[in-house]
């Protein structure tokens, strides 16, 4: 049986950001520029980390290699369905951590 | 100029090497090629590179290129097991293959199940030697030989977990 999205979250920093930045179909490096843009400048991957991620994402079946026209040896990626449900999940679990906070915090500033 | 200079290092000391190579770097002395515990370097005072090692058996084009596309410049292996990458000292941006710690745990990880492979075979592959043990002096030598060699990997095993102890902080 395959696995359910909510049993991948939560997500790493790493991960978070990768398949954000697979919004858009793109190969490797440009998954790199693209983090270190969406984080503002906060997460710098290596090229280690993001080819591991990759690898295991792949088999996860969270992204798929993308098919690309022009004749670029690169290998491209995109969200697969559950890739994007992941996502959607993890950005709502998030979401609803800050929310939770939110009163709390403000009273802690006095 | 060639500078050769022999040293060995186990896997689980793979963050001493990268040290030792952009150390020497930095003298001058640039990683080429390296050769069976043989390191070659190239002379050159006007360069420094930060040298970084990566344990990939399974290293494709893809690999490669994007290594290549994020400033690293391949320069040699070890057996196509460890790969070992440059970038210039004086370029700004990360100076690290891996960026956090749950990824270099996973590339230790890696290490670690391929050199348990190796370590099961060749334990198995001594049964042979005790299945006909006749006390002769050549059995002798080959099996002391085979402990040096276990006792090696055993104290590799455990660097190993101590280099995962100190990422799991």
């Amino acid at each position: 049986m395959s696995k359910q999205p909510e049993e991948f979250l939560p997500l790493s920093q790493a991960t978070y950001y990768i398949l954000l930045s697979l919004r858009e179909i793109r190969h490797g490096y440009g998954i790199i520029k693209d983090v270190e843009e969406i984080s503002r400048g906060e997460v710098i991957m290596g090229p280690g980390t993001l080819y591991g991620a990759l690898s295991k994402l792949e088999k996860q079946n969270i992204i798929t290699k993308a098919k690309n026209d022009d004749d670029d040896r690169r290998k491209y990626y995109e969200l697969t369905n559950l890739g994007i449900q992941v996502l959607q999940l993890e950005f709502s679990r998030l979401k609803s951590l800050v929310e939770n906070a939110k009163y709390i915090m403000k009273n802690m500033e006095g | 100029m060639t500078v050769k200079k022999f040293r060995v290092f186990l896997a689980s000391n793979l963050e001493k090497e990268e040290q030792w190579l952009t150390e020497m770097s930095r003298k001058g002395l640039h990683l080429k090629k390296y050769r069976f515990c043989m390191y070659y370097f190239d002379e050159n005072l006007n360069e420094s590179y930060i040298y970084q090692t990566d344990f990939r058996p399974d290293a494709e084009e893809e690999y490669f290129q994007l290594y290549r596309d994020a400033g690293w410049q391949h320069v040699g292996n070890a057996l196509n097991l460890f790969h070992y990458f440059r970038t210039e000292a004086d370029q700004s941006g990360i100076k690290k293959l891996y960026s956090d710690a749950e990824s270099i745990k996973d590339s230790y990880k890696r290490m670690i199940s391929f050199y348990i492979t190796l370590f099961l075979l060749l334990l198995v592959s001594q049964i042979g030697i005790i299945a006909t043990w006749n006390g002769y002096v050549l059995q002798y030598i080959s099996l002391s030989i085979v402990s040096l060699v276990i006792l090696l990997y055993l104290y590799m095993f455990w660097s190993f977990r101590n280099r995962m102890k100190f990422y799991k902080k």
